[in-house]
């Protein structure tokens, strides 16, 4: 009992001591110093931070994407080897008398082919113009109110309620504005020769005939989702005239609800429809699984480039609290000489380090939180695939403080144990 | 009382061992004021080492108050220094980045004194070296006579029953001297024990008993008047 008391007296006043000597020597030591073992603990930060935040935000930016362009938080579409969604009358009745549904876009579809030249038929060992294309009809009103659909227009503009006739085409699909045309997949169809107010016919083939009706192409869609991109667009009242049959039961329906709720409203219209009426997920599950692999992989880059920097910092540290102790090495004998304890010598690097750990730190959330992610979220990183952003969230950050700061603590405290315990004498005289 | 017993402290091994102090034995009585002289090399600074506990002896032993010393654990040694021995070093031996008082007032704090009571101990020592305008002071800002009074200052503000001082006047001149040599008279007419190791003979007979050494021996122990 004694001897913890005196442990923990000796241990407070390491502490007291410690500080003491700490803080003076920020205060009144190498300003430049400071200011270049800071910025390393920034740029540290950042590192671990950043780097690993920006891979991830090349798949989380195309996720983001898929939610707000398409999916909303919860995505029903038909089951596995069904055509539509059964009963979808009844769910959209469900989901409009939904407290927790904020919004919703009710999506036709249809398997479909556009023939993109009407007036040459193709010469002999000539493919014709035409491509086969996912057609969807869609209410313009409940889409723009849900994904915003018209800031995807490219050319031309985006349908309007009632509007008959026209009809939307994504880029890829078009010879002239996809990403893929110089790429010559093999299989890969797209349309040539169409622009905005040309006329294309529709050919909708079912077990009852097939269905032809031209459209002008009113505009181009373009997004970095697929879904978008690779599809074509009229308004919902044309498709289902169209379609011989079921022509009010749907094949999506995108939901948008608050994020936290998404799976448990995923399970209350899996409760109402049942298990094999429609596949219904939350944006996260509609997500391709490869897609996910990616993300994993990007991760795993991400702390291995942050694990890279992490030791980089750690040996800078070392070293300058290393150079620091060794030029003070007189002074730390005659510190030890009038009978300041070691333990208050080694308080002292470690709290000078634990000082550019945290100012570090502070300065690099701020810079991620109040600088960089706004920037990123406002200027994605435009990739082929994806609108890149940063990936920080407060709970991934304050896990790389506190690594940070270990990682500091030890860098600050080994070399001022290695220094500290030399010979009293040998250090007062320089040996 | 400080008792050194058959004190021997070599460097080096075999062939290339050197004695420093061979077999050497001495007394010093509480309230003392010893200077030890001697020619360069003759053991003074390495016999001030082994007493203020600064090294430990290759074999004999260093008595203080009846306990022998030299069998101390490191910890226990530092602990030692803290409580009852001040240091005056060669050259002030202050700390850089700490003010004149905070210097002084840094082995008071050490003692677990709250740092209002070390300051105010650390600024009654100074002000008995005169240096109470020079208390905000760094060391870069102050003479080198100044920075040793405030270096006896640090050494005596814990109020350490023996006071150590290694060639204290050696890196001044004479008219800086003067005042640290006056300080170290004042304290020992106050009845702190004082052991200063000094090649300078004008200095040494300043203090109430002289110590010769040569080649690690006492070669003369003379009171001065």
């Amino acid at each position: 009992m004694k001897k913890a008391l005196q442990i923990k007296r000796e241990l407070q006043n390491a502490l007291r001591v410690g500080w003491f000597l700490a803080v003076r020597s920020l205060r009144r030591g190498s300003k430049w110093t400071t200011t270049l073992i800071i910025f390393i603990m920034i740029l540290t930060f950042l590192n671990l931070v950043v780097v690993s935040g920006l891979l991830l935000g090349l798949i989380s930016g195309s996720f983001v994407a898929f939610r707000e362009g398409y999916s909303g938080e919860v995505i029903v579409t038909s089951a596995a080897q069904r055509s539509y969604i059964e009963n979808s009358q009844n769910l959209i009745t469900f989901l409009e008398h939904h407290q927790q549904v904020k919004d919703m876009s009710v999506r036709y579809g249809t398997s479909a082919q556009i023939l993109g030249t009407l007036t040459d038929l193709p010469e002999k060992n000539e493919r014709a113009n035409q491509i086969g294309i996912r057609l969807i009809g869609l209410d313009p009103v409940a889409e723009e109110r849900m994904t915003h659909f018209s800031r995807f227009i490219l050319h031309g503009e985006t349908l309007q309620a009632g509007e008959e006739g026209y009809l939307l085409i994504g880029a890829n699909m078009i010879k002239k504005y996809s990403a893929f045309a110089d790429a010559n997949i093999p299989g890969l169809d797209l349309l040539t020769d169409i622009d905005i107010g040309d006329r294309v016919r529709v050919s909708i083939t079912s077990t009852e005939g097939t269905i032809k009706k031209d459209f002008i192409l009113k505009g181009i869609v373009k997004s970095k989702v697929d879904e978008i991109s690779t599809r074509a667009f009229i308004t919902d009242k044309e498709l289902r005239r169209l379609i011989p049959v079921n022509k009010n039961e749907v094949q999506e329906i995108a939901i948008k609800t608050d994020e936290a709720y998404a799976p448990i409203l995923v399970k209350e219209i899996k409760d109402f429809m049942g298990s094999y009426a429609a596949r219904v997920q939350t944006s996260g599950e509609a997500i391709p699984s490869f897609l996910r692999q990616v993300e994993t992989t990007m991760g795993m880059l991400g702390n291995a480039l942050s694990s890279f920097a992490l030791i980089v910092a750690s040996i800078t540290i070392f070293i300058v609290v290393f150079i620091n102790a060794v030029t003070k090495r007189k002074f730390i004998g005659i510190m030890k000489g009038i009978g300041v304890s070691p333990l208050a010598i080694e308080c002292s690097y470690i709290f000078q380090a634990m000082f550019y750990g945290i100012t570090g730190s502070i300065v690099g959330l701020f810079l991620t939180f109040v600088v960089l992610k706004p920037f990123f979220d406002a200027h994605p990183i435009n990739f082929p695939f994806s609108d890149g952003i940063l990936v920080a969230t407060p709970e991934s950050a304050t896990l790389r403080v506190v690594i940070l700061l270990v990682v500091t603590f030890a860098a600050g405290y080994i070399p001022a144990k290695i220094i500290v315990r030399r010979n009293t004498l040998d250090a007062i005289l320089g040996r | 009382m400080i008792k050194t017993e058959k004190l021997i402290k070599s460097y080096g091994k075999g062939d290339l061992e050197l004695q420093v102090l061979k077999n050497l034995s001495l007394t010093i009585q509480k309230g003392e004021f010893v200077a030890i002289i001697g020619p360069s090399g003759a053991g003074k600074s390495t016999l001030l080492y082994q007493i203020s506990l600064l090294d430990t002896p290759t074999s004999g032993g260093v008595y203080i108050n009846g306990k022998n010393m030299s069998s101390l654990p490191e910890k226990e040694k530092t602990y030692f220094r803290l409580r009852e021995l001040g240091y005056v070093f060669q050259d002030y031996a202050l700390l850089p980045e700490l003010t004149a008082i905070e210097n002084v007032a840094l082995p008071i704090l050490m003692q677990g004194v709250s740092k209002i009571t070390a300051l105010k101990q650390a600024e009654e020592a100074l002000a008995r070296l005169s240096l109470t305008e020079k208390k905000h002071n760094l060391p870069s800002e102050l003479s080198g006579g100044q920075q040793q009074r405030v270096s006896i200052a640090r050494a005596i503000a814990h109020k350490p029953h023996i006071l150590f001082a290694d060639e204290p006047t050696a890196n001044l001149d004479s008219v800086s001297a003067e005042p640290v040599m006056e300080a170290f008279a004042e304290l020992h007419k106050d009845g702190q024990t004082i052991i200063m190791v000094t090649h300078e003979t004008e200095y040494a007979n300043k203090a109430g008993r002289v110590i010769s050494l040569k080649d690690g021996i006492v070669v003369g122990d003379a009171k001065n008047a």
